[in-house]
């Protein structure tokens, strides 16, 4: 992480030491006023989570509390009861995973049908969620978040820990709303692979396995084989079999960026076909199209980097420890300073994050 | 934090006392200031409802402003445009304004670029504050208007302080320039610090 040496202010911005600022302290004084200012209100009352651990089931605490001592045997009794009654029958278990509500018509949790009065269910991991045609889905887990899913869908839930939470979209569409810690939400499609950074987003999967990602707040990543692309709200980002995330571009670029783009990113065509086609994106771009040229540094060959970074710099200035150089041989902490340079959000936030799940960005194939 | 989690309200009533203004901070930076107060509640309910699921104590703090977020996320997503424009008209009549950046409009722009002294109140800092990249605006709230200090900002959020630092500079400069008394210095094309710094 890149440090910053105070500008104006020294170390009063950072801790409050040293010689005031004048001009921050008169920010602090006119923004003072919003500041919070609410005592700590009514709580409602909730159960114990966790059992109390410093009970135990001690002869002598026994002995000192014999109505504890009472229920305890009341509870030995009844749990023995239970055991010879219903011993042999399987216990149920919470399993991990996400409850599943029926919106529209049949959606299937592997081969049972989820309709009737009851409409929900629970997806464990292992476990299909399909859709048809008709039919709609919703699924919701209090730590993780809510996944709207569209008819058509086929999805699987193959992971569901402390850390980390994983769906896999075979095919079909999902608007996913996640409240879980930034990184620890990811979806692999046949294509790439998306990981959640604090957001909104819709994901969509073709059957030939191509995707694409819209996001709606937040921003959110996708990998695949080291190719990265970072998507942030009002951007989208395509992906496909053997090839992995296109680059990002913001929806409102005009349809002659985006279709240069697209052909840019997956066509086969002739290097004067690039060429032509990189020309029209760097035509086109506006200042907000550095994200797409941000990620063209990495996708173009050497002798257009050149011609990438001309423009990317002319919306958006290196800082000074950024060198052309570095930047043509693709250092990474230097394309990270850059991108900084953006305005989007600190990279270090994905950096973070990245090494959690980055290790595992294959797309697992549909079964 | 065991105890909070085991049911104890006065626990999690030290837990709100310690982290209250993070949250207030971060939901100032994305919502109207008129709904904050109550977003603020709202999120410690969640917590506290959810708290079961937390397993590592440790990342409460990140947790907690990830479901700030996501609550400010969430009131965007269901406060129908005309309710957004209420609370923005009746934030800006009692003195906050509503700039976020996917909104921020060429009139607040420049309303901001103007400088406080035009302007005279905190209304339009507050505006230019939240015309900010997120990652700025969130740590400039929490320093200026929230008053915590960098370590305790890193501390509350789950932020490497390395993360915080470079935010409050850079944002801080990016402030300077928005309430700069000259607009013609803030320079054309995205904004960016005034002059690089150092490297730790």
């Amino acid at each position: 992480m890149e440090d910053e040496t105070p500008a104006r202010g020294g170390d009063y911005l950072w801790d409050g030491s040293g010689e005031p600022d004048p001009e921050i302290q008169r920010l602090e004084s006119l923004l003072g006023k919003f500041r919070h200012d609410r005592p700590v209100p009514p709580f409602p009352a909730v159960p114990a989570m966790v059992p109390d651990r410093r009970w135990t089931f001690l002869p002598r605490r026994i002995r000192l509390f014999p109505t504890l001592a009472t229920a305890a045997a009341a509870l030995v009794a009844i749990v023995v009861a239970t055991f010879l009654v219903y011993g042999r029958k399987p216990a149920p278990t919470i399993v991990a995973g996400w409850n599943v509500s029926r919106v529209a018509g049949t959606p299937r949790v592997g081969p049972k049908t989820i309709g009737g009065k009851e409409g929900t269910s629970r997806l464990g991991v292992g476990q299909m969620l399909e859709t048809d045609s008709q039919s709609r889905a919703s699924l919701e887990a209090d730590d993780t978040g809510q996944i709207e899913v569209d008819p058509s869908t086929r999805l699987r839930l193959l992971k569901m820990g402390a850390g980390l939470k994983r769906i896999a979209l075979d095919r079909g569409t999902i608007h996913a709303f996640i409240w879980a810690p930034a990184g620890q939400f990811v979806v692999d499609t046949p294509s790439a692979v998306t990981v959640d950074l604090g957001c909104a987003y819709t994901l969509q999967v073709d059957d030939s396995g191509a995707g694409l990602v819209r996001t709606s707040l937040g921003w959110v990543g996708f990998k695949l084989n080291g190719r990265e692309a970072f998507i942030p709200a009002g951007a989208a980002c395509a992906t496909r079999p053997k090839v992995g995330p296109g680059t990002p571009y913001f929806e409102d670029a005009s349809s002659e960026f985006r279709a240069a783009l697209a052909r840019f990113d997956f066509e086969d065509s002739t290097l004067q076909q690039r060429a032509d086609d990189l020309a029209i994106v760097l035509g086109d771009s506006r200042k907000r199209d550095a994200l797409t040229l941000w990620h063209l540094l990495a996708r173009v060959d050497e002798g257009q980097r050149i011609l990438v970074y001309d423009r990317l710099r002319e919306f958006a200035p290196p800082p000074a420890s950024v060198t052309e150089e570095g930047i043509l041989r693709l250092d990474q902490p230097m394309l990270d300073r850059l991108w900084n340079e953006l305005g989007f959000d600190d990279i270090s936030v994905w950096r973070h994050w990245e090494r959690s799940w980055s290790g595992t960005a294959t797309p697992v194939r549909e079964k | 934090m065991s105890d909070a989690r085991n049911g104890d309200r006065e626990a999690f009533g030290r837990l709100y006392d310690r982290y209250a203004r993070m949250v207030h901070g971060v939901l100032l930076a994305k919502v109207p200031a008129g709904a904050v107060d109550d977003l603020v509640q709202d999120v410690f309910l969640l917590a506290l409802r959810r708290l079961s699921t937390l397993r590592e104590a440790g990342s409460f703090g990140a947790w907690l402003a990830a479901i700030a977020r996501n609550q400010a996320n969430d009131y965007h997503r269901h406060s129908a445009p005309e309710d957004q424009l209420a609370n923005d008209r009746s934030e800006n009549e009692i003195g906050c304004g509503h700039a976020s950046q996917d909104r921020q409009g060429p009139a607040n722009q420049g309303r901001a670029n103007q400088g406080p002294d035009q302007h005279g109140s905190a209304v339009a800092i507050l505006d230019a504050v939240r015309s900010l990249p997120d990652a700025y605006r969130e740590t400039l709230i929490l320093r200026l208007v929230e008053g915590m200090t960098g370590p305790e900002i890193a501390a509350r959020t789950g932020l490497t302080q390395g993360s915080v630092r470079v935010n409050l500079h850079r944002g801080m400069q990016q402030l300077r320039a928005k309430l700069g008394p000259h607009p013609s210095q803030e320079r054309p094309g995205i904004d960016r610090p005034e002059q690089e710094t150092s490297q730790s």
